[in-house]
């Protein structure tokens, strides 16, 4: 699904992706962990269009896109949930979905308020956030929701968006305990809908809920690619975190 | 209750009126740009200007009819526009604000000093009014009525906009610019389609103004008018369609009595100026929490 | 044309020393605010105007103009940062290029109404007659900008780079945080930069008042040539906006100087190469000449 091949990144002369590969098949679900600095959301912003690159290839569903913009990256399937909440706060929650359909229905020039899918456009993202269960909410400033909320909302918009690769940068960062099931919950329908998650998260525990596969970053690369089991158990990863003893 | 009327209907009064109709048009277009976008673009009076001198010239050298006279000046104030976009947009925040003004200077100085175009300070006189169906467009009253149509036309569109697709993509790219590419939304175009527009729109109030007035020079269009539409704006809260409505026909009307206190011309001009800008100012600390929100971005 | 060369290159060290005092203000400024102060050139505007008071209106003697003028101005700075900067100075980049365009707004429009709008100048009798060295005309005042120039360049590069007080506020503009854990006091910091550069400011609307004319609008203008010459040094970086203001000191005289086979550009056009300079520069090099590529515009 999605085919990463050396890449790589410097920012002012000093590298931040040194030859990174990765490759991820569709309808996997991979935990991205790794130090503070090691690359994680620098490699999400590649994938993105976000940062260019140096060197290097990605590649979705065979397509090569990494000279593509960003939202033509969008427009072939690329979802990304922002670390600071990419949720629009100045909009209705009901907005923030109709701007993902109206984009995905090459609507985002109309002029016209009205449009013969307009009613439909709105039935759907109804029908959406009754699946996060903020229905009630739709007509509420974004800027009301509680930051497990907007989660909740900058997911199901990606959803909306029609996404079919997943990047979830740290998504549970600014989320009560409370709602991080909640958040399970969402990430698991992902994974009934066959869609291909890639999380970036720093809670160990909280990925080997439903990652079958955990990737670990450190300088720019992957050190480690392997079950929940094989990661926590290696001896590199303690050294990578706690430094040699 | 003639007396009623005759005050309603005075010149005095359709003269304001007319103000009021002009400035609506090119603080609603702005309202696009720097109030929904967040694009702090200080050339708009630039659009103006071109809207007006397009006319001016088009209908005293060419003797061009007022369909085509308007049209042209949309037209080019519209090619000013992706000119300026092509240039400007690629600059963020403030040094997009810089690089406008710097644009608006260079427009500016176009208008003074290119005199086989423009004819300088002269300026360029003798503007006939349009010629409608038959009517006397120099009664001032039919030419508010005419000036009216296309207001309303405006505002209509502005309105449309604002609550349509479009005006939404607006509003989160000003907010979060990536976050808006990733869901797909050609962000460059959106900002350029905006520039547009709202260069249209000014260069359709120029063209109105330079026919109302009869003579333009490059007086009307000096920063300090671009700073009065910026307080207009500011005022009705960057973004608010009914707002800035609202605030147009306030900063508009409220310098209006102190021409009753028997001035001398040259005081009024500055005491206009101070009373704006102190509003500005005024209006600008009072909200400096919420006026220009952080954009956010990775 | 080769003939007029030098005159021109003469004409271009006055013009640019002028705009170097203007303009490095800006960039001190710049380097510890991180604020673009749109009001600089209606500073100047109000300082050359102030001295006109004092000298013409009142006919005090230049040197007791100079101080009381000097005083109100550096009032007048400290109100400036207080009212129309600080409360702005977090948050959105907007925020004070706003603030101080409504400021240069209502500085103009004061002055225009105590003084009105005519053109005034400062008179300075003898001063004005040209000298002839080597074929180049030179008058006594305009010899007096340059040496002043240098002379307040090289205090203020010795101030900057060998003393306490410069090293606190190089401190303060390269890393706030760790200045202060320092026990540098950001508000005198802040507060002596800010009142340097309002004076130097006045002191170059002072030349520009005795060396052509003075009116309320000018201050727009310069306001543009120093973000210019900033932006074409390097934003923030002082020396970098020294060389800024000579390069257009230079563009702006060999432009109106020249003619280029038959053509030569009419003297209007002058202010508009700072205007060209600012987009040329914001588009192909927006960390400046000498800039650090800290900032990308």
């Amino acid at each position: 699904m999605l085919s990463i091949s050396g890449l790589e990144v410097s920012f002012q002369g000093s590298p931040v992706l040194n030859g990174l590969s990765l490759s991820v098949v569709a309808g996997e679900t991979v935990g991205i962990i790794g130090p503070n600095g090691s690359g994680k959301t620098t490699l999400f912003n590649c994938i993105s269009g976000f940062v260019t690159q140096r060197g290097g290839t990605i590649a979705l569903r065979g397509e090569e896109i990494q000279d593509l913009q960003p939202n033509a990256r969008a427009l072939r399937g690329l979802g990304r949930v922002f670390q600071n909440f990419g949720v629009f706060r100045n909009m209705t929650v009901l907005e923030n979905l109709l701007l993902a359909l109206e984009s995905r229905s090459d609507q985002m020039l109309s002029i016209l308020p009205w449009s013969s899918g307009r009613a439909q456009q709105k039935e759907q993202a109804l029908a959406l956030l009754r699946e996060v269960r903020l229905e009630e909410k739709a007509s509420l400033k974004a800027s009301s929701l509680s930051g497990g909320q907007m989660r909740l909302l900058e997911i199901i918009r990606t959803v909306a968006a029609g996404a079919e690769v997943f990047l979830l940068d740290e998504p549970t960062a600014g989320v009560s305990p409370r709602m991080k099931d909640d958040v399970t919950g969402i990430i698991r329908r992902l994974q009934e809908l066959g869609k291909t998650v890639m999380i970036i998260e720093h809670d160990i525990t909280f990925i080997e809920r439903f990652c079958t596969r955990i990737v670990v970053v450190n300088e720019g690369r992957i050190v480690l690619d392997g079950t929940p089991e094989q990661v926590r158990s290696d001896e590199q990863l303690k050294e990578i975190y706690f430094g040699r003893a | 209750m003639s007396d009623i009327s005759g005050i309603i209907f005075s010149e005095y009064t359709i003269h304001l009126a007319i103000l009021v109709g002009l400035y609506a048009i090119l603080a609603q277009s702005l309202n696009l740009t720097f109030g929904l976008g967040q694009l702090f673009n200080l050339a708009h009076v630039a659009s103006y200007a071109i809207g007006a001198y397009t006319t001016a010239l088009l209908s005293t050298e060419a003797q061009w009819q007022f369909v085509p006279c308007v049209a042209a000046s949309i037209l080019l104030s519209g090619a000013f526009s992706v000119f300026l976009g092509t240039i400007a947009l690629r600059l963020t925040n403030d040094y997009f604000a810089i690089g406008t003004l710097a644009f608006g200077a260079v427009v500016s100085s176009l208008l003074i000093n290119w005199r086989s175009v423009t004819h300088g300070v002269l300026g360029i006189p003798g503007i006939p009014r349009p010629e409608i169906l038959g009517l006397d467009m120099y009664q001032n009253s039919n030419f508010l009525a005419l000036l009216l149509v296309f207001v309303v036309a405006v505002q209509a569109l502005y309105f449309a906009i604002s609550r349509g697709p479009f005006g939404r993509s607006l509003r989160a790219l000003a907010e979060y610019d990536q976050a808006a590419a990733a869901l797909g939304i050609n962000t460059r175009l959106v900002r350029n389609v905006a520039f547009l527009l709202s260069s249209a729109a000014a260069g359709l109030a120029g063209s109105f103004f330079a026919y109302y007035l009869n003579y333009i020079d490059p007086t009307s269009f000096a920063f300090g008018e671009m700073i009065f539409l910026m307080t207009i704006v500011v005022v009705g809260r960057p973004g608010s369609f009914f707002g800035v409505l609202l605030s147009t026909a306030f900063l508009v009307l409220l310098p209006e009595p102190l021409r009753f206190l028997n001035l001398d011309s040259a005081t009024l001009g500055p005491m206009r100026q101070l009373l704006y800008s102190l509003i500005l100012f005024a209006v600008v600390w009072w909200k400096r929490r919420s006026i220009f929100p952080e954009q956010r971005e990775v | 044309m080769l003939e007029i060369l030098p005159q021109l290159l003469v004409n271009a060290l006055i013009t640019g020393s002028i705009y170097a005092l203007a303009s490095s203000g800006l960039a001190l400024t710049y380097g510890v605010l991180r604020i673009l102060n749109f009001a600089h050139g209606h500073v100047m505007m109000v300082g050359a105007y102030t001295f006109f008071f004092f000298t013409v209106e009142r006919s005090l003697p230049i040197a007791e103009s100079s101080i009381l003028a000097s005083l109100a101005i550096a009032v007048l700075g400290v109100l400036v940062l207080a009212v129309f900067i600080l409360p702005f100075s977090r948050g959105n980049s907007l925020l004070p290029l706003v603030t101080t365009i409504a400021l240069g707004s209502i500085l103009e429009a004061l002055v225009s109404m105590w003084f009105g709008v005519s053109v005034r100048s400062l008179p300075l009798p003898g001063a004005g007659d040209s000298l002839e060295f080597a074929g180049v005309f030179i008058t006594p005042l305009q010899v007096g900008i340059i040496l002043s120039a240098l002379v307040i360049f090289a205090v203020l590069g010795f101030v900057v780079h060998s003393s306490p007080l410069g090293r606190s506020v190089r401190a303060l503009a390269e890393h706030p945080q760790a200045a202060q854990g320092l026990g540098v006091s950001r508000t005198k910091v802040l507060l002596g930069v800010f009142t340097t550069s309002m004076l130097l400011a006045a002191y170059a609307g002072v030349l520009v008042g005795y060396e052509t004319n003075l009116q309320p609008t000018m201050g727009g203008s310069y306001s543009l040539k120093a973000f210019a010459a900033m932006i074409l040094g390097g934003l923030g970086n002082m020396w970098g906006t020294i060389v800024g203001a000579l390069i257009l000191g230079l563009l702006e005289n060999l432009s109106i100087g020249l003619d280029f086979g038959g053509y030569s550009l009419p003297a209007g056009y002058k202010d508009a190469f700072a205007y060209v300079i600012i987009l040329c520069a914001l588009l192909f090099r927006p960390q400046g000449l000498f800039g650090t590529g800290e900032r990308r515009a």
